[in-house]
């Protein structure tokens, strides 16, 4: 015989209760729209969401500057934030919170957020929600979209410095996860590299994880042992890795953020985010009720060909000749008009053609294509 | 003749109850005054977030696997066993009832699919649970020590599909398996995100709560775990009743496995249930191991943790901040809340 | 180009520094008779105020000392809600966990962008020059090279001292020592307390001499793994170096044979120190079990009297 107590049971007929309305419940704004709003029209708020924190000197942090930046463009919009957002359901529940509090306006700024995002996306209609980085397969709901730039081709641009600059013709990158920006990242900066430098090779190092910094000092340490000389990464968190470089005396390359302070002497050059134009844009569009059938409920990307790319170069080490500038200048001019990173041909690390010469692929075909590494770079990505 | 007396009101437990918890939300408030915020303004935001219906669902959400993974810990806690392992026998339910889905491949009905996850789910975490329990039995390993460790075998093997065999080929290279079919996920209550798993959930703690009063296992357990010399004198068999009270423990948190993948998540993924298993175990702790007071610590928990979100959309305080809020309760009622002096 | 073997062990020695540190404090609280699964907090709060001191002293020792007093400080409160109020040692544990994940959170947050001066490596002349030898030991950090210190001292402090000989009474025969007078209470809480120092150590080792960085959570389990090796090792100061060591090396040869080109599903090889622990537990379980102080067999066992 259990005893129970009444305040137990109290709380046990309390939540019970809860639960009710929680079943029953339909009065919520955020579920009943009139379903003919358009998708984020008039919103209130907009929401963010960071995977990671707002200060990682990379990614996250460079998500947050553009929030900001929406924030001071739209005075009157309640600008909402969370950082440390893991990348499951957990995610979903921060969303409605914020739909909650009036944000019919969502940008979910990490790769992994994208089934949480579109989970809320099929709940409420009225609320455009936006995801950073991933594709949608299939059909995209009027209400959803994804966005990035075409990193790679800064990317590309820094790995021709890189390329010059090496003298062990070495260079390491470490990444976090297989996916499509990323691979084609890692080719970029190899193609970048034999641009100019026939004999260099790329050696790469995954961690599974966007910001784990004993992950990447040891893989920034084992690519050092191996003889590397230029350090570059595709991690959220990047103080670790360019620390590691530096304090090796080897050049770095950054990725994300200028962090260029963290490696007075190693930086030679890098890549970093400028959302600000691309988030208020998208953001106005959606205010306006334009947003289902814009540009942006797509899979839109945005390369130096639109001129709206907000990924662009950071600026040169102090080490970095004027010649070699001439020459990234010069390949930036051709990819913004005819070329590209990947213009043909383009050999598989197993010899096969990926680009048949002469060819330059379009934004979508590159996205497609980059499911394995190009001749020069070293390292197996991690089979299906 | 009734089953269920209520206790008269203690007014003694009662104050030391209301003061240990005031005590703890002070100290919470000070530590927020230092870094600027007010902590009326604070506690006041924190209320308001939990009182929406959408928080509400979060919370359901949030509670319906860790009400099962709590009572994981309950269960074998009666029979004198520490069962530290919920975080991998929780994953192990989701990686079992995944390999279910996976191995039929849309070749069943969803909803026989679904159910088939379930007992799969089950015996996985059973298993886990068991190799714990066979630890102790047969090597003298203490249970609270290899269930710890088994944890993050769980979790590795767990990671080691979701980045190999079972990676989704079609997922842009994230380490993931593919989406549960929607037949085989649990259909939601109403409107809302809050799914069958739930019911799952209740189903489970008014079984327990049953089974343990109720029948013959449930008495044995009790006695092992009251006193394990005298249940062997009255020739109850000790191994047996320890080995079952684990499976049964196990078996639970399996089912808080798959009630998370296929009621909300729908996909393998890293992270997935992480932390889930240590604050159900202290919510097991704080409600004494007994069932109906075990699944409602573990809905409190998950109100204190979903909480959390209104600390940084409210109150510029980072989310994990309330973890701070969540041991502090804690403490309170572990150090000021016992009738009796415990020996550990 | 250095060899396979020789990059997985220094990467051990370097990996496995901060989980040595957290396994020798975790050694001295249950040679006592106490479990501290609250170790990974002691860590964590060490990780972040030996950072932070570190950033705003510009000194790395004294970053490290604070690390210490915090991780001590943490480990305070498991002591007294443990022994004072007679807590379960388990749940308090995880409960020590999770406040110092909140506090971390709550206070970290201003420092993840900042930078702090941290520990550099020092080569240790001569003997950083030897061959192998050289490089897997004494091309690391003043806190690694404290460690080599560290272990045989707390090893001979632990069996050959009267204060060794004390604390181990405590944790054997409790009562027995109440009644020749010792405070067996006061012995309890100081090893507890030197225990969290020693993981706060740890933590503050991790943050400023290997990853030169503080973020939220960075830990990620080292403390368990810690509590792991303690076990493997029977409280043994030296061989808790070897269990440490090689959860170092299983960290290391991810990224070391990937680096060579060889791609592996790292999570194999992730378990392979857990399954270690296990075997070892296997192998000499029953032996094990019948050494360890009579105080600690209490903590395992359960009274659902609570």
């Amino acid at each position: 015989m259990q005893r129970i107590s009444r305040w137990t049971a109290l709380v046990a007929v309390l939540l019970l209760a809860l639960v009710a309305t929680a079943c029953g419940s339909n009065s919520d704004s955020s579920t009943t729209s009139d379903g003919g709003d358009a998708p984020g029209k008039g919103s209130e708020a907009v929401g963010f969401i960071f995977v990671g924190p707002k200060d990682d000197f990379g990614y996250n942090q460079a998500a947050y500057q553009g929030a900001m930046a929406v924030k001071d463009a739209f005075p009157d919009l309640d600008v909402l934030t969370a950082e440390n957002v893991p990348e499951t359901d957990e995610a979903a529940r921060v969303l409605e919170g914020m739909v909650a509090k009036g944000a019919k306006i969502l940008f979910a700024t990490s790769y992994a957020h994208l089934d949480a995002a579109l989970k809320v996306a099929a709940k409420h209609p009225d609320v455009a929600v936006v995801q950073q980085g991933n594709l949608i397969k299939g059909d995209i709901p009027a209400n959803a979209g994804t966005y990035f730039g075409t990193v790679y081709e800064p990317v590309f641009l820094a790995g021709m410095v890189a390329g010059k600059q090496t003298k062990t013709n070495k260079l390491g990158y470490v990444y976090a996860y297989p996916i499509p920006q990323t691979i084609a990242n890692i080719n970029a900066f190899e193609l970048g590299a034999l641009s100019v430098n026939p004999k260099a090779v790329t050696y790469t190092v995954n961690t599974s994880n966007w910001c784990d910094t004993g992950k990447q000092e040891e893989a920034a340490q084992s690519l050092l042992s191996q003889g590397v000389d230029v350090l570059t990464q595709h991690q959220d968190c990047t103080a670790t890795i360019t620390k590691a470089a530096e304090r090796a005396g080897v050049m770095v390359v950054g990725y994300h953020a200028d962090a260029s302070s963290l490696a007075p002497k190693g930086w030679i050059a890098g890549s970093e985010w400028s959302w600000a134009d691309l988030y208020e844009d998208i953001v106005q569009t959606a205010l306006d009720g334009k947003f289902t059938g814009s540009k942006y409920n797509a899979n839109f990307r945005s390369g130096l060909k639109d001129g709206l790319n907000p990924f662009v170069q950071s600026k040169f080490g102090s080490s970095v000749s004027q010649e070699t500038k001439d020459l990234v200048a010069a390949a930036a001019k051709d990819i913004a008009g005819s070329g590209s990173p990947f213009k043909g041909p383009v050999v598989a690390q197993d010899g096969t053609e990926l680009v048949a010469a002469g060819t330059v692929p379009d934004y979508a075909t590159i996205e497609q294509k980059m499911v394995v590494f190009v001749k020069g770079v070293i390292g197996e990505i991690p089979k299906t | 003749m009734s089953a269920i007396t209520f206790t008269s009101f203690d007014r003694k437990a009662t104050l030391r109850w209301v003061l240990a918890l005031a005590g703890a939300a002070a100290v919470f408030g000070l530590l927020v005054l230092t870094k600027g915020a007010n902590p009326f303004e604070v506690y006041r935001s924190m209320l308001d977030s939990v009182r929406g219906s959408s928080s509400v669902e979060g919370i359901l959400l949030k509670a319906t696997p860790l009400v099962l993974a709590a009572l994981a810990v309950a269960v074998p806690a009666r029979a004198g066993m520490v069962n530290v392992g919920g975080e991998g026998q929780l994953v192990m339910g989701g990686v079992f009832a995944m390999g279910v889905s996976l191995a039929v491949d849309g070749g069943l009905p969803g909803q026989t699919t679904l159910v088939l996850m379930c007992i799969a789910a089950a015996v996985g975490g059973a298993i886990w649970a068991a190799i714990g329990a066979l630890l102790k039995l047969f090597v003298g390993i203490n249970e609270a020590v290899s269930t710890l460790l088994l944890n993050y075998l769980a979790v590795n093997v767990m990671l080691f599909l979701i980045y190999d065999r079972w990676k989704d080929a079609n997922g842009s290279g994230q380490p993931a398996t593919r989406a549960l079919a929607s037949s085989e996920r649990f259909s939601l209550l109403g409107s809302s995100n809050v799914h069958a798993g739930l019911l799952l959930a209740l189903v489970a703690t008014a079984a327990i709560w049953w089974v343990l009063r109720s029948t013959r296992w449930g008495f044995r357990l009790r006695v092992v775990g009251g006193n394990p010399e005298a249940a062997r004198r009255a020739g109850i068999s000790v191994g047996s009743t320890l080995l079952s009270a684990m499976l049964v423990g196990g078996a639970l948190a399996g089912l808080g496995g798959v009630v998370q993948l296929a009621g909300a998540e729908f996909k393998l993924r890293q992270g997935f249930l992480a932390t889930y298993g240590y604050v159900a175990f202290l919510a097991s702790w704080l409600a004494r191991h007994k069932p109906i007071n075990v699944a409602v610590a573990a809905v409190v928990l998950a109100g204190i943790s979903v909480a959390g979100d209104s600390l940084q959309l409210d109150s510029s305080l980072p989310a994990a901040t309330v973890n701070v809020l969540m041991a502090l309760v804690l403490l309170a009622v572990f150090g000021w809340t016992r009738t009796k002096a415990v020996s550990s | 180009m250095t060899a396979l073997p020789l990059d997985v062990m220094t990467g051990a020695v370097r990996g496995g520094t901060s989980i040595l540190y957290a396994a020798l404090g975790e050694s001295v609280a249950e040679t006592a008779g106490v479990v501290n699964l609250g170790t990974e907090g002691s860590m964590l709060v060490g990780a972040l105020a030996g950072y932070a001191i570190t950033a705003h002293t510009g000194s790395p020792w004294v970053g490290a000392l604070a690390g210490g007093v915090a991780g001590g400080a943490l480990a305070l409160v498991h002591a007294f809600f443990v022994l004072d109020r007679k807590a379960n040692q388990l749940a308090t544990g995880l409960v020590v966990l999770f406040l110092g994940l909140g506090l971390t959170s709550l206070f970290g947050a201003a420092y993840v962008a900042r930078t702090a001066t941290s520990f550099d490596a020092w080569n240790v002349p001569l003997l950083s020059k030897i061959p192998w030898i050289g490089e897997i030991f004494f091309q690391h950090d003043p806190l690694t090279y404290l460690t080599y210190f560290l272990v045989p001292a707390l090893w001979f402090v632990l069996t050959r001292t009267g204060i060794g000989l004390l604390v181990r009474g405590v944790g054997e025969r409790t009562e027995v020592l109440g009644t020749y007078g010792h405070n067996v209470r006061l012995v309890q809480y100081l090893a507890v307390v030197a225990g969290g120092f020693l993981a706060g150590l740890g933590g503050a080792q991790l943050s400023t001499a290997y990853a030169h960085a503080w973020f939220e959570n960075m830990t990620q389990g080292r403390g368990f793994v810690a509590v792991a090796v303690v076990i493997f090792a029977a409280r043994r100061p030296l061989a808790a170096m070897g269990g440490s060591y090689l959860f170092g090396a299983a960290l290391a040869l991810s990224p070391a044979l990937q680096a060579r080109g060889w791609q592996i599903n790292q999570f194999a090889l992730d378990s392979l120190p857990y399954l270690a622990v296990i075997v070892v537990l296997v192998l000499l379980g029953k032996k094990r079990a019948a050494e360890a102080p009579e105080g600690l067999q209490k903590v395992f066992e359960m009274s659902t009297a609570t």
